[in-house]
């Protein structure tokens, strides 16, 4: 048997005797079993009560009797995300963004409701979530068993004894990897096996769950070649520990929460009142349909007029003012999609600029790769509005046009007693408007999106595996 | 109490003890008087380390009176380890501090506030090179650290000095140097016990020589003369009496 | 040279301890000036909206001026609401990162205007910022570590533990000068900075004292801790794995499981059913007789009854009752909403008593007033100003006096 085998046995053989060590693994597969199953259920309550409330808004909405179709664009509808599969797995941001959106004309509403603002301060300690498991605990369990399996031998001077029987320090520190890593492989497994359950249904996403499988086994690896590392660069035991527990605290801890305020004081974000204000003053710019005179309102009459042949409103086949509401959503909506994109391009800077700490912190490499493959990121969020949006516009358009259409102009002006019922329109209209359906991302779009946090934590192994090298070196020459 | 003054400053009297079921000193009976050097030759498991620990009121005799300059360690720590001045195996002091601040401290520590000079003065009388007093202890050799210890001994003024196996680690010329230095601070009145297995080393400073076996005293000699002891015949009773059991 | 001067020496050149304090101490410097940073960024943005929100308003008061509409005024004006931070803000900015301070109402249904959020990145929310809380919290805790784990074990395992008892007179003191010493550096570490930014941020003399009275007793909790590990007379090592377990699990692992628990104790009735419900009961006026809708009114509010009844043409009075019977009508949600959260939040104090890291970070929020209890208390705010709004435009709608250009400036003023 090799020497590296045979040292591997040799630490595994001393890890199962400690107890302590022993209870503190037992201790971590039970934390992660109890927070794939809190995690699992957590998310399919949420996801029955969103569907719930999605059915209970659809059929609202077409139980709504005739009307005049701009009530319906006022009436609007309730739309709620959907959660992805993968999110029992790594929630993400699902609790910080708000999860149902009420979309109505001319205005573009915020998601509302997250969970951060319906739960106690305790929502902000972290989540208990397989992800955070094995992101933020799982590596202090490694640093735990692994702070002394070389600083011992050196401390004990079994180091030395080895090295003169023949041994070399690249064999001991390769020995000493493998049983930790073996440690790792272990501490991961229950995760993924929960992973495995929690997401691995018939038609689950298996580039994403491939991907995430090995963001995590590579961050896991990391964490055990800086504790052997450290381990080997550090005269005794105690500070190794204390050096690796510093580095923890700092890598998964600290520089997390720094990064965030970093990057929210690099890119400001503007309030939703400045934005609302500057879409109002954009449109007054635009046009003004209050003004009777307005240029651009009147360019439009007069286009629509030439159109259909006609010198008066009156004179129209369609309603004149379900074409100003087709109009008037087409400016308001443009200049929504404007400003939401230039949030989110500053969101995205934001966000590209956390990233970047990634090369500082392996965690938040992992937590970019997690997130993204999960579909659970901040892009996640915006495929929902985006697609919130789309749909809203479809949606308000249809009903200007059915305004446009099965309403006449002279109808639609009167003011008579018997006026509001001659407005209104069949019921049966609102069932020709589909309900919306999100479209979650491809597999293939996840997968994409996740590839730079793997390649930041790629990175971070082989510049890790490297450093073995020269540390191994140093220690073949230390001499206690 | 006055250094100079003569009389009886460590007296061990009928010790026994034990730590659970398992009895350590049976027995023990012994004293040093001011100005008198003791040394207490024991093999391993003899009771040398629990005899210094009975004396330092780390341990508590079940029956038999221990007595340090009058005053009973297991009723009265505080008051016992003032008179004492204690010389551990490995001198351990702040790695990190100088010699110099080192015994400031450590003078601090047991209420005592010596002057610059009178520090200078005691690592003079120690022998301790000049070089060193400034330098971090860090590097020095265990020599060094326990003419420290004994500087600090000294300044500390007390009339029991303690040395726990003294001579173990330093090389011949350095043992030599640290019995002439344990000897001019007995001749100044302390009275001084060590616990050692160096036969050799004890022969050459020791007042009178006690023979430790299995917690009581089996053999005692003392020093006669100009030859003060017969080491061949000292060896063989600790080769009979002490190693052997 | 005195004992205490001694000590210090002794501490300060030991590389790690100076290393430790001066971490502390810089990441307390960074995280007020972080949190300043930030706070004095929220207030500088409530500072820039107000000239907005004035040029938006006189932009509307241009058009409304023509037809003198007091219901145009109402359906069109937005009024800015703000949640000005406490001068403590800084230290710990609590909910300010994800809830609204700032929030724009119209005098129309409130309980669909009161829920919304700000625009916020929330990949930059979820791990939580960097304040002063946090570097109490969570950090101050591994520094009590570093500092604390070897206070005995390692004089014994540096051999010295006998010579420091064999010198006399040192005994207990010995240890409570070194407790003394490590903790009262570690305060002032924390407590500088921490008052320096309370002083430029002109925080009370009797909150700052509350808040590091805080910090010493939460120092004192883990020091605590750390001398009552100590006590086992395990090795250094030992002592430093087990108390950083155990921080593991005071601060990461029970608040999570807490969360989940209470979250599942305490279901909140999803706001979104208040949203769904208003908003039936508020476009339902449309279909019944307008009538039924402003007697629901007048019943609640007899003062406007005398109003000239409806026409066939429509009115803005009717509009806005509506909108004020869609929102008495879910009151009873709203209620129960409120009630859940409240109830969430008080569960979570109550954990705070068991679990410290709660604790200390439930009353520095409280104490800073960016907690869910200062949420709530901004939303009254908000519902009181809506009220005063909503009487506002009454007093001209329902008394048909012309809204002119001069009248936008008697509205309400929101105060932050």
């Amino acid at each position: 048997m090799s020497a590296v085998s045979l040292i591997a046995r040799d630490e595994l053989r001393l890890m199962r005797r400690n107890r302590v060590a022993v209870i503190a693994f037992a201790l971590l597969v039970l934390l992660t079993l109890a927070a794939a199953l809190i995690s699992w259920s957590h998310q399919r309550s949420i996801a029955e009560t969103r569907a719930r409330f999605q059915a209970q808004a659809s059929e609202a909405f077409e139980a709504q009797p005739d009307r005049h179709p701009h009530r319906m664009v006022h009436y609007g509808n309730f739309i709620f995300r959907p959660l992805g599969p993968l999110a029992a797995f790594d929630p993400g941001v699902d609790a910080f963004t708000g999860n149902s959106m009420f979309l109505e004309g001319h205005r573009q509403n915020s998601a509302n409701f997250g969970d951060v603002r319906q739960s106690s301060l305790l929502v902000r300690f972290g989540q208990l979530t397989p992800a955070f498991v094995l992101q933020v605990i799982a590596p202090l369990l490694l640093i735990f068993l692994g702070y002394g399996a070389v600083a011992r031998e050196r401390e004990r001077g079994t180091l030395r004894q080895m090295l003169a029987q023949g041994v070399s320090a690249r064999a001991l520190i390769l020995g000493k990897l493998l049983a930790l890593a073996l440690v790792a492989a272990l501490v991961g497994q229950p995760a993924m096996i929960a992973f495995l359950l929690i997401a691995g249904q018939p038609g689950a996403l298996a580039g994403p769950m491939l991907v995430i499988a090995l963001g995590y086994a590579a961050y896991l690896a990391l964490w055990a070649i800086i504790t052997i590392l450290v381990s080997a660069l550090v005269r005794r035991g105690r500070d190794a520990l204390l050096a690796l527990l510093a580095l923890w605290a700092v890598l998964v801890i600290l520089v997390p929460r720094v990064a965030p305020d970093v990057a929210s004081q690099a890119h400001a974000l503007p309030t939703r009142l400045e934005t609302d204000i500057a879409i109002a003053h954009d449109l007054h710019k635009l046009g003004d349909s209050h003004n009777p005179n307005d240029p651009f309102f009147t360019a439009f009459k007069e286009r629509t007029l030439r159109q259909y042949g006609v010198t008066r409103i009156e004179d129209l086949p369609v309603n004149y003012k379900g074409l100003l509401a087709v109009e008037g959503e087409k400016l308001t909506s443009r200049l929504f999609d404007d400003y939401a994109n230039r949030s989110f391009a500053v969101q995205r800077a934001q966000s590209g600029l956390n990233d970047g700490f990634g090369v500082v912190s392996p965690a938040i490499a992992l937590r970019r790769l997690s997130m993204a493959a999960a579909g659970t990121d901040l892009e996640g969020h915006r495929r929902f509005l985006t697609q919130a949006e789309a749909y809203r516009y479809d949606m308000v358009q249809r009903l200007n046009r059915l305004q446009a259409d099965a309403v006449s102009y002279a109808n639609d002006t009167a003011s008579d007693a018997g006026a509001d019922q001659r407005k209104r329109i069949s019921a049966g209209h609102w069932h020709e408007i589909p309900p919306f359906r999100f479209k979650s991302a491809d597999a293939a779009d996840l997968v994409k999106a996740s590839v730079p946090g793997l390649g930041l934590l790629l990175g971070w192994l082989i510049l890790a595996g490297l450093a073995l090298l020269p540390v191994a070196r140093h220690l073949q020459k230390a001499r206690s | 109490m006055s250094l100079t003054a003569t009389g009886q400053r460590i007296l061990l009297s009928d010790v026994n003890l034990s730590y659970g079921n398992h009895p350590v000193l049976r027995g023990l009976s012994l004293h040093v008087d001011a100005g008198e050097i003791y040394a207490l030759l024991g093999g391993n498991g003899a009771g040398k380390s629990t005899t210094m620990s009975a004396l330092l009121g780390f341990a508590r005799p079940d029956s038999g009176t221990v007595l340090v300059a009058g005053h009973d360690p297991a009723a009265a720590p505080d008051k016992a380890r003032e008179q004492i001045a204690y010389v551990p195996e490995n001198v351990a002091l702040y790695e990190h501090l100088t010699a110099r601040e080192n015994a400031a401290y450590l003078l601090a520590l047991a209420g005592r506030q010596p002057t610059g000079d009178a520090i200078d003065g005691a690592f003079e009388a120690t022998g301790l090179q000049n070089a060193a007093w400034d330098k971090r202890l860090g590097g020095f050799s265990k020599g060094m650290r326990q003419k420290v210890a004994i500087a600090i001994a000294l300044l500390r003024e007390v009339p029991v000095l303690l040395l726990d196996e003294p001579s173990s680690g330093l090389d011949p010329r350095a043992t030599a140097d640290f019995n002439r230095l344990v000897h001019d601070v007995a001749r100044k009145g302390a009275a001084v016990l060590m616990v050692t297995h160096d036969l050799l080393s004890a022969a050459d400073i020791a007042d009178r020589i006690g023979f430790l076996e299995s917690g009581r005293i089996v053999d005692e000699a003392s020093a006669q003369g100009e030859e003060r002891f017969d080491v061949r015949e000292l060896h063989r009773k600790f080769a009979r009496e002490v190693v052997a059991a | 040279m005195t004992l205490i001067a001694h000590e210090l020496r002794l501490l300060l050149r030991s590389r790690m301890a100076a290393l430790a304090l001066l971490l502390v101490a810089l990441l307390s410097c960074a995280a007020v000036v972080a949190g300043m940073a930030e706070i004095d960024r929220q207030r500088d943005v409530i500072a820039r909206i107000q000239p907005k929100q004035a040029q938006d308003i006189a932009s509307i008061a241009q058009w409304v001026d023509k037809e003198k509409d007091a219901g145009s005024a109402a359906y069109y004006s937005f009024h800015a609401t703000w949640d000005t931070p406490a001068p403590l803000a800084f230290a710990a900015l609590g909910l300010r990162d994800v809830a609204p301070y700032i929030l724009r109402v119209r005098a129309l249904g409130l309980e669909a205007q009161l829920y919304d959020g700000e625009a916020f990145n929330p990949e930059l929310a979820l791990p939580g910022r960097f304040d002063f809380a946090f570097v109490l919290v969570y950090l101050t805790p591994l520094f009590v570590i570093a500092l604390f784990h070897d206070l005995v074990s390692g004089e014994r395992e540096a051999a010295r533990l006998r010579m420091l008892d064999a010198l006399a007179g040192s005994g207990r003191h010995l240890w409570a000068r070194r407790v003394g010493l490590r903790g009262g550096l570690l305060f002032l570490a924390l407590a500088l900075p921490l008052s320096i930014g309370a002083i430029l941020s002109h925080v009370p003399v009797g909150q700052l004292l509350a808040v590091l009275g805080l910090v010493a007793l939460y120092l004192a909790f883990w020091i605590g801790v750390t001398l009552l590990i100590g006590r086992m007379r395990w090795s250094s090592v030992a002592n430093a794995a087990t108390l950083a377990g155990l921080w593991l699990v005071l601060t990461l692992v029970l608040p999570t499981i807490a969360h989940v628990a209470i979250n599942r104790v305490i279901p909140v009735g999803q706001g979104v059913e208040i949203s769904l419900a208003q908003r039936e009961a508020v476009n339902r006026a449309w279909d019944i007789p307008r009538e039924d809708t402003m007697r629901a009114f007048y019943a609640n509010h007899p003062e406007w009854k005398d109003s000239p009844p409806l026409t066939a043409a429509f009115h803005y009075k009717w509009y806005l009752a509506f909108h004020q019977v869609g929102d008495e009508s879910v009151a009873k949600k709203v209620a129960d909403y409120r009630n859940a959260i409240e109830s969430r939040d008080a569960a979570a104090h109550a954990i705070g008593w068991l679990l410290p890291s709660v604790g200390v970070q439930s009353l520095l929020t409280r104490l800073a007033d960016t907690d869910m209890q200062a949420q709530l208390a901004y939303q009254d705010r908000i519902r009181a100003f809506h009220k005063r709004l909503r009487n506002f435009y009454y007093g001209y709608l329902f008394t048909d006096k012309p809204f002119g250009k001069a009248d936008f400036d008697k509205a309400p003023k929101f105060e932050g």
